[in-house]
């Protein structure tokens, strides 16, 4: 897979991608930073231009093409109604004191204050698990409650 | 102050953005069009019909100037050395047959008119040189930028660009000079040995430019770059060197700092504003009428360099290997000829009176612009006609 480069004078770069089957990609990168993409069927075929981007809209897309994009988090919109809870991810052992214990009867509400919100198991999510929910080794409680609330759901789970 | 001054620039401005708003609206290259409202505004129309026109006031002369100046101090600093050198194969054979065939005719063609050499020369360079400028943007406009076509085109422009840079150092020194031999060589030797201090800047200098565009404030940034750049010409213009070629060369020794592409994004609006002065000044000091005078002349010029462009366009194609499709839309592509033609019209306007007589420097100037007014309309409509005029002439 070869790219070509080369100086467009009075407007910027070039760059040609050679696909599989002969097709050809040409990008065109102005000083500005906008961005025309072209498509070429084949080494006769003239080029179509298929994109036209400004700067902003030409990153948005290489990012998302280089599997790079995320939409960034707004940590305030996402703590707020929250409060001071947080989320945890807490692993069953197999020794722990909760495995075989349905999860209303474990304490883990009473003497912690945590809820449960979804127990993951073997890849299966089950969402706001009912009290009879058995629990078993090697499930991944997924708790939302205080920090000192999620200390002693550890604690608890881990026999401490 | 200034009185009615300020209103004539306003009017100028206003003009300009007015033809611009037409020309985008039908797709034609706007120079022709800020030429022509150049033409409309002055003395020899508006003027003669007793209306208030725009004179030829220093601001528009020395804005002209400027336009002059960041052209080619733009072509300086993208010209591509290093492509030219890697390429130089291909480029210099298609480069050189395009000068041949089309400097050479040129020269038959100015001297059969003129009857001497010096106007030969001058419009030898009017009909040789394509116009970057327009031919680029057309490239891009017709999306021929993503095709093999663009790469000999683009080639043949570098080629050109360095061929006239050198042509219009050699060719103002002489036209501007007394006109006596000696006086002559005088101005020549004057002429290289600014270029060839100028060389030595771009080759020694990249360090220094480096440092003195090292500044975090934009303003500072392209007032620097402005300063330099215009002190440098004007300094080549006072003594008697064409300010063009010092641009161009002040352009280069840019092109090798890290701040190329600060420049390019800083300066193009002032390029682009006073590229269109320059324009407009080249309409606003041609009478129409003089047009007539050369018609005959334009005719001709038309009728032979329009096929010989066509010739070495395909040409050049051929050398990269492009087919015969390809190699004619080189051709139709190559036609177009713009600013530099107008450039080399100005130098001879400025020779009247000095090596040329008044009445042949005008007739030189009036046969550019009209040449311009032609090749860069008929150009850009060959490109846009190019695949009707391919199923015409080739056959798949």
């Amino acid at each position: 897979m070869s790219v070509y480069e080369t100086d467009v004078p009075g407007v910027g770069r070039k760059f040609e991608l050679e696909l599989r089957g002969g097709a050809r990609v040409v990008v065109v990168v102005h000083h500005d930073g906008r961005c025309e993409l072209y498509y070429r069927e084949n080494d006769e075929s003239d080029g179509r231009k298929i994109l036209d981007l400004t700067s902003d809209e030409a990153n948005k897309l290489g990012s998302i093409l280089e599997g790079a994009y995320f939409e960034s988090v707004d940590l305030d919109a996402l703590t707020v109604p929250l409060g001071d809870a947080i989320i945890e991810w807490v692993d069953v052992p197999s020794d722990s004191p909760l495995v075989g214990t349905a999860l209303g009867e474990s304490g883990v509400r009473s003497e912690t204050g945590v809820s449960v919100i979804a127990i993951q198991r073997d890849g299966e999510t089950v969402s706001n698990p009912d009290p009879g929910f058995e629990v078993e080794a090697g499930d991944l409680l997924v708790a939302i409650g205080t920090r000192e609330e999620q200390t002693a759901l550890r604690n608890l789970v881990e026999g401490n | 102050m200034a009185g009615t001054l300020l209103l004539e620039v306003g009017v100028m401005f206003a003009a300009i953005a007015g033809v611009g708003f037409l020309t985008a609206r039908f797709e034609l290259s706007p120079i022709p069009f800020y030429i022509g409202v150049g033409m409309l505004a002055n003395e020899f129309v508006v003027g003669r019909l007793g209306l208030p026109y725009v004179t030829e006031t220093a601001f528009v002369t020395v804005g002209a100037e400027l336009g002059i100046v960041f052209l080619l101090f733009f072509l300086g600093l993208e010209f591509n050395l290093d492509r030219l050198l890697a390429d130089r194969a291909h480029i210099g054979k298609a480069g050189a047959v395009d000068f041949g065939v089309n400097f050479g005719v040129g020269l038959v063609v100015g001297y059969l008119a003129f009857g001497a050499v010096i106007p030969a020369v001058l419009v030898a360079g009017i009909v040789y040189v394509s116009s970057s400028a327009v031919i680029t943007k057309t490239l891009l406009d017709l999306g021929w930028i993503a095709n093999p076509e663009s790469t000999p085109m683009l080639g043949t422009l570098v080629f050109e660009d360095l061929v006239i840079a050198v042509y219009l150092a050699v060719v103002s020194a002489v036209v501007v000079g007394e006109g006596s031999l000696g006086a002559t060589a005088r101005s020549v030797g004057v002429a290289m040995g600014f270029i060839l201090l100028l060389a030595l800047l771009v080759y020694f200098g990249t360090a220094l430019f480096e440092r003195l565009l090292r500044t975090s404030s934009t303003e500072y940034f392209i007032l620097r770059a402005v300063g330099v750049t215009v002190l440098l010409a004007g300094a080549a213009l006072a003594v008697g060197v064409s300010e063009a070629v010092a641009a161009f060369f002040v352009g280069m020794a840019f092109s090798s700092t890290s701040a190329v592409h600060d420049l390019e994004v800083a300066l193009s609006p002032l390029r682009d504003t006073f590229a269109a002065v320059f324009f407009f000044w080249i309409g606003l000091v041609t009478d129409p009428l003089s047009l007539f005078g050369v018609v005959g002349l334009l005719a001709v010029a038309v009728a032979v360099t329009t096929p010989t462009k066509l010739l070495t366009g395909f040409y050049g194609g051929r050398v990269y290997d492009l087919d015969a499709r390809r190699s004619l839309r080189v051709g139709l592509g190559m036609v177009t000829r713009g600013e530099f033609s107008l450039i080399i019209g100005a130098v001879a306007l400025a020779g009247a009176g000095a090596t040329l007589t008044s009445t042949t420097a005008q007739r030189i100037y009036a046969f550019a612009v009209g040449y311009v007014l032609v090749m860069s309309i008929l150009g850009t409509v060959l490109m846009q006609f190019a695949p009707h005029i391919e199923s015409l002439l080739v056959r798949e």
